[in-house]
């Protein structure tokens, strides 16, 4: 059971962490290949005031908000540079995130930070929390399609130098979107850290951010649901095919190849072409 | 003279970066893709490059193999990777590349083993003393000299020869090309043949360098090229020249001087952020 | 007579080109100014200094005595601006009543928390349908704009331009791509939100229009303004005829 446990914990965190992203890159249309650092952000926040005798539960909005923070620096950057720009220069942020924690003694350098203390709850209580803040997030992100907001993120993907010529003001609503996105990060982060009780530099590297663009493109850039499913088999598909260990990550990157090559709108355009079909078969 | 140590060094480096980012900088000119897996076929080129020496003990002929072969699946990866997803949005591309990076170095690992591999009798490891107390392996001048003999041809055949011509005119306006009777297919994929032959030189020259050659040898290189052309200006390749040197010579001096709080993978990106922030079409870029 | 629009001493250069050279033009309230010349004339560039897409190298723009020279586009568009563009743009990933929607709900957009907070979008819809309708794609409303010819996309950027409510509407080439019907149409639609108080300056090719309800025309080729005044007088002038005949169109 403590298997099973360990395992819905780990998907309910990826499926927020996928799902802030969505939010900037679905959602908004910004492309980000930096996003686990703000997960790292948001890990190192809270573990280190968890070390100091924060309670944990305080060190959640407090995650949140030093992870939406660096996000809304980064949503600047965002309004300089665009698309394939944007995309390098969140790379950029990564490797810069990761070269610097390396560095900081008091984060743990290289080593990362080991013995964070565990949430003041049971792990089946942690779990709970786990997926109900990933279903308040799913919830939110839900809400936000239909709002007035979605439709101009909508606008914004579409054609960003329009959505102005419409009279709105697109840089606030992008940076809306970071600061919104990052900040769920964040709060991914701080679970993060505490259901793995260790956290070092290279859990938030490049790979990472990666995987998690991955899973919103495999599940449907965009696509709430898409997304949400992507997110929880990706993150324990590793853990699932352990038996074929060493051919791990070759199949994970030939899975996201093929997906990309031959259905690039994801399992949402999949399921969302199969349904046309069964609808044009049965008049 | 330290100084100068450090400044001579970082031209060995950026010069190698120079001939990776080229490659790149030549597919993203053409296609507009973020070709991640270039770096992949940096490392092949690593691997060819060791392999036909030990056999055949001739370093040079170990050279042109590399360059012809990766050459060649370069055009293979275009033809079955790119090309088929061409007219999807960009980060479409970008990702299936980073997926096929990945894929590449798993199966080198697989294939090659994950300690790597080193030269049996490594060539070309005498030295030079260029001044009192600083020396140069033959191996490292031979880098210089390789990335100005070969991208000086490249721009000389680009401005004096028909294909030269129609590569460029191709570049700037494909459609405009094609009305020429340009074949836009042909240019690409000797396009692919170019930038993966120049990584191949680049990936034999490293493994020459290390005497080492791992499947992970082209992790940081491929990133590291990405903020290269996008310093240079995306497509321009004087900007993605210039891009490669000024990095080699920052990072040869930064991680001297800023090593306590950045490494010196990391100056690359701090650099290519200060960058673009300040000129967000790059260094050389036009707006 | 009150200035909505003045606009002063603007000069746009790319690279070599003078494409907009020393122009000064003033729009009153309740104008409907036509502004012609030969193709790359500077027409498209004048429109583009006046809403901030194109930045010049000298002079200004005023709008209701406003200048304009720090604001971004949207702030423009806040101020009173509307474009449809020659090249249209639309959304291509919503439909044609949602194109038109999303332009009708600058109240719910102006700023992000009220975005955030509004859900409904039908009173904006009905309002786009009427919008769709006055133009004449009252037909076609839940079409997505890929599917459909230039001619109807041309009036979608008109519809999306009404919809702001402008103090000066800015039409670059509506009438291009349409047949003779519709743009008689659609030139009526223009006439008669001028009659209803609406201030307009309208680029146009298609003279026959033009002339049909245009009080006042602006000429300019070259980047040079050649003319302006009443319709008529304009098209007396020995330049404008030697600009259209003897030139290149
Ligand atoms: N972004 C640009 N960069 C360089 N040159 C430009 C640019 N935009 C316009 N031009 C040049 O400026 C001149 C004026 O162009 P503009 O589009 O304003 O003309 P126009 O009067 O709208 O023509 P048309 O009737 O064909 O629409 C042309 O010579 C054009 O090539
Ligand atoms: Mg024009």
């Amino acid at each position: 059971m403590a298997y099973e446990i360990t395992l819905a914990t780990t998907m309910a965190i990826s499926v927020l962490f996928a799902l802030s992203l969505n939010f900037i890159s679905g959602f908004c249309g910004q492309i980000s290949l930096g996003h686990a650092a703000f997960l790292g952000t948001g890990a190192y926040a809270s573990a280190t005031l968890t070390k100091a005798s924060v309670p944990f539960l305080l060190t959640l909005p407090a995650s949140a908000v030093i992870a939406g923070f660096f996000g809304f620096l980064i949503g600047l950057a965002s309004l300089r540079v665009r698309h394939d720009f944007l995309a390098i220069t969140t790379m950029g942020v990564g490797f810069l995130f990761v070269g610097v924690v390396r560095k900081q003694d008091f984060l743990g350098g290289e080593l990362g930070m080991a013995g964070i203390p565990s949430p003041d709850m049971s792990r089946e209580m942690f779990m709970v929390f786990c997926i109900f803040l990933a279903a308040v997030f799913a919830v939110f992100s839900l809400y936000i399609r239909r709002s007035w907001m979605g439709f101009v993120f909508d606008s914004i993907a579409d054609n960003e130098d329009v959505t102005r010529i419409l009279g709105i003001d697109a840089s606030r609503f992008k940076l809306a979107a970071f600061v919104i996105g990052t900040a769920g990060a964040g709060i991914a982060g701080a679970l993060y850290a505490h259901h793995f009780r260790y956290i070092g530099p290279d859990s938030f590297g490049f790979v990472q951010s990666v995987s998690v663009l991955a899973m919103v493109i495999v599940g449907g850039i965009g696509s709430v649901w898409g997304v949400a499913f992507a997110a929880a088999i990706l993150s324990v598909l590793p853990l699932l095919v352990q038996f074929v260990d060493d051919y791990k990550l070759l199949l994970y990157s030939a899975l996201l190849f093929a997906m990309m090559r031959f259905a690039p709108d994801g399992i949402a355009g999949i399921v969302r072409r199969s349904a046309a079909r069964f609808r044009r078969a049965t008049p | 003279m330290l100084y100068l140590e450090l400044f001579i060094q970082g031209i060995v480096q950026g010069s190698i970066y120079g001939l990776i980012a080229l490659g790149l900088t030549l597919v993203y000119g053409l296609l507009r893709i973020l070709h991640v897996a270039h770096a992949a076929l940096f490392t092949l080129g690593g691997y060819i490059g060791v392999i036909v020496t030990n056999f055949t003990g001739s370093f040079a002929l170990a050279m042109f193999v590399a360059m012809i072969v990766v050459g060649v699946i370069g055009m293979a990866v275009y033809k079955f990777a790119y090309e088929p997803i061409l007219h999807r949005p960009p980060y479409i591309a970008l990702i299936a590349s980073i997926a096929l990076f990945i894929a590449s170095e798993e199966i080198y690992r697989i294939v090659f083993g994950p300690f790597g591999l080193s030269y049996i009798n490594p060539p070309l490891q005498g030295q030079i003393e260029i001044f009192s107390g600083f020396r140069l392996k033959h191996g490292e001048i031979l880098v210089m000299v390789i990335a100005v003999v070969m991208l000086s041809a490249l721009a000389w055949l680009s401005a004096n020869t028909r294909t030269g011509v129609a590569w460029r005119a191709t570049v700037t306006d494909p459609e405009m090309a094609a009305a020429f009777g340009i074949k836009i297919q042909n240019v690409r994929y000797l396009n692919f043949f170019i930038a993966s032959a120049l990584a191949a030189v680049a990936g034999v020259l490293v493994a020459l360098l290390n005497n080492l050659v791992e499947p992970t040898m082209g992790s940081v290189p491929s990133y590291k090229a990405l903020a290269i052309i996008v310093l240079g200006g995306l497509g321009s390749i004087r900007g993605t020249l210039v891009a490669a040197l000024a990095l080699g010579v920052i990072e040869a001096y930064g991680t001297i001087y800023l090593g306590k709080i950045l490494d010196r993978d990391a100056l690359a990106f701090a650099f290519l952020i200060i960058v673009l922030m300040v000129r967000p079409q790059g260094l050389l870029g036009e707006k | 007579m009150t200035p909505v629009l003045q606009i002063e001493n603007v000069t746009v250069r790319f690279g070599g080109v003078t494409a907009v050279h020393d122009v000064s033009l003033t729009i009153n309230v309740g104008e409907l100014v036509g502004f012609i010349g030969p193709n790359g004339a500077g027409k498209t560039t004048l429109m583009r200094v006046i809403t901030g897409i194109v930045k010049p190298q000298q002079g200004r723009v005023l709008l209701e005595g406003r200048d304009l020279a720090r604001k971004s586009i949207d702030a423009r568009v806040g101020a009173g601006l509307a474009l449809a563009q020659q090249i249209v743009q639309p959304l291509h990933d919503m439909s044609m009543l949602d194109n038109v929607a999303l332009s009708c709900g600058s109240r719910k957009t102006g700023r992000v928390i009220t975005a955030m907070l509004h859900t409904n979008r039908e009173p904006e819809r009905d309002k786009a349908r009427g919008l769709l309708e006055k133009v004449g794609l009252g037909n076609v409303v839940d079409a997505m704009p890929a599917t459909l010819p230039l001619g109807y996309l041309k009036r979608l950027e008109v519809a999306r331009a009404m919809a702001l409510e402008p103090k000066l509407l800015l039409l670059d080439e509506p009438l291009a791509g349409l047949n003779q019907a519709e743009a008689a149409g659609l030139a009526d639609l223009i006439l008669g939100l001028n009659k209803a108080g609406q201030t307009i300056l309208l680029i146009e090719h298609n003279l026959r229009e033009v002339l049909r309800i245009c009080p006042t025309l602006y000429v300019q080729d070259n980047g040079v303004p050649l003319a302006f005044g009443e319709a008529g007088e304009v098209m007396k002038n020995p330049d404008v005829r030697s600009a259209y005949l003897g030139g290149h169109a």
